[in-house]
């Protein structure tokens, strides 16, 4: 054992009074005075172990912790270490097999009473989702509302990491409330459509743009000078906005040709419109690209592009090919006074107003709007689903004043945006303006709508007792003389605060049918499960294997299993944590957010490459493809991939250095700072997320490494103790390899062969455009090779993939650990490690696919077991 | 033009009745009023409150951050204003929020630190006093108040957890109106109504939680345990909310204040907004109080002062104009000596009301001339700490400002160690 780990195996360890006493227990104690005494005795304690004090007390937590550790050590031969005498292998067998079963009896004892995982409630994401999918409503947002999450063993999904407060409760009661605002119908007709062309000319936004020179107007494909003229040139070109509008410059409608870079933080908006109405909308944009030389508009080098938002979400890129106009559409949620803005996410990072010159003596890169089209709301049927999902078929109706009864509240809906467009009228001339739904029967109708609602809310079915505690609620309201509407709202709102819909229950033993497709559900999709699952569960036929496959497959070709593509690759490799450092401007200046969607979105659809292709886990090492959009094969060195719309799969040859989860920027990026990368954080995490043997934190008495930008010492030199000294080297040895093979990729992910430096260096010729300023050197070289504990030799990432390419079976153990306990919100515990290996057995066979990586796990006890 | 008199009068006569009727007796009478059993426990502890001001134009670093540190630091001309509160205060320098850039666009995040306003797709996260208010907002009529001066419409420095804004409040008389002049009955019973719709359900929900507990293992039971202790605390709020709703309002025998219209009396209109939160804090309306301050395009009546704020912090260094944004500034200064000094002149039991109250003055950009995000001049006053000293962080590798804010999160008795991006609590800065 290394002595570093064991400081920390033994630091707790208490003076025990008595040896253990069972004659298992009392082998352990031979086995260790054979072959352990010499350094962990009483006198030694090497590490400040003890082994003759250490009690066997499995039902202890910590005890079962420290034996299983124990155990692993002397399985994976670090114990007793190599140059001390190692034991008979008869001897270590006999150990090994008698700890196991101990060990695994206490653990399995353990989960009998009350199952590997705890009762949870829902995480935030599946809250929103299952918030979404119950009540058809697919743009809503209450995510955000809530309080983060705690994780534990890695993933948000723990119970024992999900607690529950009474900000909590508020902040669900009030989720509630939004959501069924969001879904009741409160005009007796579909929202009017709104449909129209916005050109950026008549923007304000855009205008200051132009009359900032870091703009152009653009007819026919070429300068237009009756628009805005260059700087100096004719009457117009002193003119301000006011003046340009009274003139009739503005509003324009030819093209404008915008130079701006993101960074900037402006980002023009399209503030002629803004929804009234959330909902689906059709956004069309034109767009293309240029040179720009001093006034004359030539072709771009290549393909550009842009991206346009709406304040709540990314509405997607946008292709800007050369002189030619590309019209893009796409539909995507608004919210209800969301502004649309553009920026021209792929150019280089310059203002244009602050060089020589402005327009009139720039030479570079632009993109060209032509206009923007917008449509919507797109809806479906009248009253909405969601709607349906509250009141079935019963009639929206005007609501009778006079009646006595109080009115359902309504908040005004309206044009939030000032100056914008629409500015519909939700009701016709003479039409009533308060409409509600109407009831001849309300105590039956609420009985059927809510035992309906109940049952998906609950996701099994409900005794008719546990639905009059609702109906109690609906009386209630009635009697206090509320609408229909209002009596029911109450209801839903109490059933959205049950703890049987925000909590999984999970019977204890074997699930029923019902856990079974709720498990699937949040497991595959991250929701509540479909019409489809609770079908098979009322039949009581999802457990049947061939059930369970069908299912799973269905699962995983629907387009929801994004869900949980995105959600568990967010925690399992940490890219949720993508925007936690910016890059140093001045070391890293071709780093830029259009990089880093495109890094993110390369890992997600290689991911779900490997699923839908079911290639073999070998692939999170290597791999002969990636998906990659223009942005990132320029960043990695490739050419050919055009556009940055879409992300493609590109094949990767041996002298690129790329393929694998390795090599991809995202996780390049999450494991480094912004400034510098260590290979002890980025071994640390190989060891932990890939291999699956995580490295225990350091001592609490180690600073942390000063970062060096001034190109004078390496991370390498910085590093050196921890081969000399063999306290640190216990961990480090193991750790550090894969984290110098990795040196060879910066802290965006761009592979190099020198570190950047903004002091020593030698100057680096300006790449790209050559205004954009460099600003940091070429320093000392990356030493990028190193050796594997086994002694394995490598010289940098290619080898170290080969090396790490030998063992399989780990790769596959390790991804089929962060897949249980993201699936059954447990850890994988003792005893569980035998289900694993029969999971990495039988996916051996199919070469390790990661579809049936996924099958395996749902077919196993470890799933349909609480 | 007789406006500006008529309001200097009121502001006067306003500032006169406030400082006869508003002492002491008030908060006494206030407290045990509303100590029924559903909140004796909270009001055993000292009330700890909270004032977060931001100035959204910077302050010009050069003549407010000290050059020395520690105790003796030697005070600047800004400071110079404020030297009788010298053991009131504590400065800081060398502090921002991590990841906040985006120049102006950095102003909504002064309470929040949520990274990168300026990137698209930006979402802003809870703020300060929103945090707050989550766990001590009950205790008073108003959980909070968020206030703003200058800010036309949109302007507030309250942000929910979803990162949406809470509109602030510009008007003092309406805010005059809210905190002393009773609502219709009507208003009273829709709002009570909502409350027991609120406990009907929570009810109910704990009753199935009961049953649901029977079939439950001791460490689910364990879990299930929280939402019972998550209901009985929600359902006592809304017991103390209706309680507040049927409690009469403080009385006070001055009148309401008239609002202020011309923005350039950006100084009148923050000293007024000062007096409406020392008021709200000496009555117990509130314990939580934000005010943005938007000086943008104002061009304040200070003699020699001819320029709007806005292009003013653009000043390129030329003196002239660095001069005019000094007048500015000092006001804006002299404006919070007033408001510490009222602080400090009202008791309540042995303590003065400054003591129990910590006021945060700071601004997003630590120089506005080249809308730079780090460096942010900031200071603390009262609420209990051990003032008195200028604590200067590295000025190129920036001290963590949300360390400060989970300093002020515990000294408002909020057990959390965590907000934002902070890495800890405020080193060098002890509670009393």
């Amino acid at each position: 054992m290394s002595a570093t780990r064991t400081v920390f195996i033994a630091i707790s360890l208490t003076v025990a009074t008595s040896h253990p006493v069972s004659a298992t227990v009392k082998d352990f104690a031979a086995f260790f005075d054979k072959h352990c005494a010499d350094c962990h005795d009483a006198e030694t304690k090497k590490g400040k172990l003890d082994l003759s004090a250490l009690k066997f007390e499995p039902a202890n937590a910590e005890n079962f912790e420290r034996w299983v550790k124990l155990h692993d050590l002397v399985q994976d031969g670090e114990m007793p270490p190599k140059d001390k005498k190692r034991p008979p292998a008869d001897d270590t067998k006999h150990f090994l097999d008698s700890l196991s079963t101990e060990l695994s009896a206490a653990d399995r004892a353990q989960q009998a009473g009350e199952g590997r995982a705890l009762f949870r409630r829902l995480t935030r994401v599946e809250y929103e989702n299952t918030l979404r999918d119950l009540l058809a409503l697919p743009g809503l947002q209450v995510m955000d509302m809530l309080p983060g999450d705690g994780t534990a063993h890695g993933f948000d999904k723990v119970g024992s990491a999900l607690d529950m407060s009474h900000v909590q409760l508020a902040k669900y009661m009030e989720a509630a409330d939004k959501a069924l605002e969001a879904a009741i119908a409160w005009m007796p007709h579909k929202p009017e459509v709104y449909s129209a062309r916005h050109y950026p000319g008549a923007e304000y936004d855009f205008k200051i743009v132009l009359t900032n020179s870091d703009a152009v107007t653009l007819r026919n494909k070429k300068h237009d000078p009756w628009g805005i003229p260059l700087l100096g040139e004719g009457e117009h070109s002193k003119l301000g906005l006011r003046e340009l509008e009274q003139v009739g410059t503005f509003p324009y409608r030819g093209a404008i040709g915008v130079f701006r870079h993101e960074d900037c933080a402006f980002r023009p908006r399209f503030a002629n419109f803004a929804p009234v109405y959330a909902g689906f909308y059709k956004v069309r944009l034109s767009l293309w690209s240029f040179w720009w030389d001093k006034g004359e508009v030539k072709p771009s080098p290549k393909m550009e592009g842009g991206w346009l938002k709406a304040d709540s979400s990314l509405i997607g890129y946008f292709d800007a090919p050369s002189l030619n106009s590309k019209v893009t559409e796409a539909t995507v949620w608004l919210e209800s006074g969301d502004y649309i803005t553009f920026n021209a996410a792929s150019l280089i990072p310059i203002r244009v107003s602050e060089t020589k010159g402005h327009t009139k003596e720039y030479q570079g890169p632009g993109i060209a709007i032509d206009w923007m089209e917008v449509e919507g709301p797109i809806v479906e049927q009248w009253p909405p689903a969601s709607h349906k999902r509250l009141f079935g078929e019963l009639p929206l109706e005007p609501f009778d004043t006079k009646s006595g009864v109080r009115p359902p509240p309504r908040s005004v809906v309206k044009q939030s945006k000032p100056g914008a467009f629409p500015r519909p009228l939700h009701f016709q001339k003479d039409e009533p303006k308060l409409w509600s739904v109407a009831s001849k029967q309300p105590v039956e109708d609420a009985r059927r709508l809510l035992a309906d609602f109940i049952k998906r809310a609950f996701r099994r079915p409900v005794p008719g007792a546990e639905v009059e505690r609702y109906i109690a609620i609906f009386n209630e309201r009635i009697t206090a003389n509320k609408s229909f509407e209002e009596a029911m709202r109450a209801a839903y709102r109490a059933v959205l605060c049950s703890p049987d819909f925000l909590f999984l229950r999970e019977p204890r033993g074997t699930l029923d049918d019902w856990a079974v497709a709720a498990r699937l559900s949040y497991f595959l999709w991250n929701t509540t499960p479909d019409d489809t699952l609770l079908a098979l569960a009322e039949k009581g036929a999802l457990q049947q294997p061939a059930t369970l496959r069908a299912q799973a497959e269905r699962m995983l070709n629907d387009p929801k299993a994004e869900r949980f593509i995105t959600n568990f690759l967010d925690q399992w490799l940490n890219l949720k944590d993508i925007d936690q450092t910016t890059p140093d401007k001045q070391l890293y200046p071709d780093f830029s957010p259009c990089l880093q969607d495109a890094m993110v979105a390369e890992t997600r659809l290689f991911f779900t490459e490997m699923l839908k292709k079911n290639l073999g886990v070998q692939n999170i090492i290597t791999s002969d493809f990636s998906m990659l959009n223009q942005k990132l094969a320029e960043h990695y060195g490739i050419a050919g991939v055009d556009g940055f719309a879409e992300t493609k799969k590109v094949s990767l040859t041996a002298d690129m250095h790329r393929g694998g989860l390795l090599t991809q920027a995202s996780v390049l990026k999450v494991t480094a700072n912004g400034t510098v990368t260590t290979p002890v954080k980025r071994g640390a995490w190989v060891m932990e997320k890939i291999i699956g043997k995580p490295i225990p934190p350091p001592p609490p008495d180690i600073p942390a490494i000063d970062p060096d930008t001034r190109g004078t010492t390496t991370i390498r030199e910085q590093l050196d103790k921890h081969r000399h000294d063999p306290v640190c080297a216990s961990c480090h040895s193991k750790m550090d390899p894969p984290g110098f093979a990795l040196e060879s990729f910066d802290v965006i992910g761009g592979f190099r062969t020198r570190y950047r430096s903004l002091g020593e260096g030698d100057k680096v010729d300006k790449v790209g455009n050559k205004r954009l300023a460099v600003k940091y050197k070429d320093a000392l070289p990356v030493d990028c090779a190193g050796a594997l504990p086994d002694g394995t030799v490598f010289k940098g990432i290619d080898d170290l993939r080969v090396a790490l390419l030998k063992n399989p079976d780990q790769i596959a153990r390790n991804l089929a650990r962060q897949l249980v306990i993201y699936a059954t919100g447990a850890d994988v515990s003792f005893s569980d490690r035998a289900e694993i290996e029969k999971i990495v057995g039988a996916v051996r066979k199919e070469n390790y696919g990661a579809r049936s990586l996924i099958h395996e796990i749902v077919q196993s006890p470890l799933f349909l077991r609480k | 033009m007789t406006f500006t008199t008529n309001r200097h009068l009121s502001r006067r006569s306003f500032l006169r009745a406030a400082g006869i009727s508003l002492s002491l007796p008030m908060l006494e009478a206030m407290r045990p009023a509303i100590a029924t059993a559903a909140n004796k426990a909270a009001l055993a502890d000292v009330p700890r409150r909270m004032i977060a001001i931001e100035t959204n134009m910077g302050i010009l670093p050069q003549n407010f951050v000290p050059k020395t540190a520690g105790r003796n630091y030697e005070l600047t001309p800004y400071l110079e204003i404020l030297k009788d509160f010298r053991n009131d205060m504590t400065v800081f320098s060398g502090v921002s929020h991590p990841e906040v850039d985006g120049g102006h666009q950095a102003e909504m995040a002064f309470l929040t630190a949520a990274p990168h306003p300026g990137r698209g797709g930006f979402k802003n996260s809870i703020s300060l006093d929103q945090l707050a208010a989550e766990h001590i907002g009950d205790r008073t009529r108003f959980g909070s108040l968020p206030l703003q001066v200058g800010a036309e419409s949109y302007g507030s420095l309250s942000f929910t957890r979803g990162g949406v804004k809470i509109p602030a409040e510009p008007s003092p008389s309406a805010l005059f109106a809210r905190m002393f002049v009773q609502g219709t009955a009507k208003e009273i019973d829709t709002r009570v109504e909502d409350f027991r719709v609120g406990r009907s359900i929570l009810d109910s929900v704990n009753d199935r939680a009961k049953q649901l507990q029977r079939d439950l293992g001791a460490r689910d039971r364990e879990r299930l345990d929280q939402y019972f202790s998550s209901v009985r605390d929600l359902e006592q709020r809304l017991v103390r909310a209706e309680e507040w709703e049927h409690l009469p309002k403080p009385k006070v025998t001055m009148p309401a204040p008239k609002d202020i219209t011309d923005k350039n009396q950006l100084i009148e209109r923050v000293r007024l907004m000062y007096d409406m939160t020392r008021l709200a804090l000496e009555t117990d309306s509130t314990r939580l109080v934000t005010i943005f301050v938007y000086t943008f395009s104002a061009v304040p009546a200070i003699a020699g002062v001819t320029a709007e704020t806005h292009s003013l912090t653009h000043h390129g260094n030329r003196p002239e104009k660095l001069e005019e944004l000094r007048k500015i500034e000092s006001a804006q200064i002299e404006a919070l000596g007033g408001l510490l000094g009222g602080l400090r002149s009202a008791k309540e039991e042995n303590d003065t009301l400054l003591d129990r109250t910590m006021v945060l003055y700071g601004t997003c950009m630590g120089n506005a001339n080249a809308h730079s995000n780090t460096n942010l001049p900031t200071l603390l006053a009262g609420g209990g700490f051990k003032h008195g000293q200028h604590l200067a962080f590295d000025t190129q590798r920036n001290y963590p400002l949300p360390n400060l804010y989970v300093s002020m999160l515990q000294r408002l008795g909020i057990g959390t160690d965590k907000f934002a991006s902070s890495t800890g609590t405020m080193r060098g800065l002890e509670m009393v």
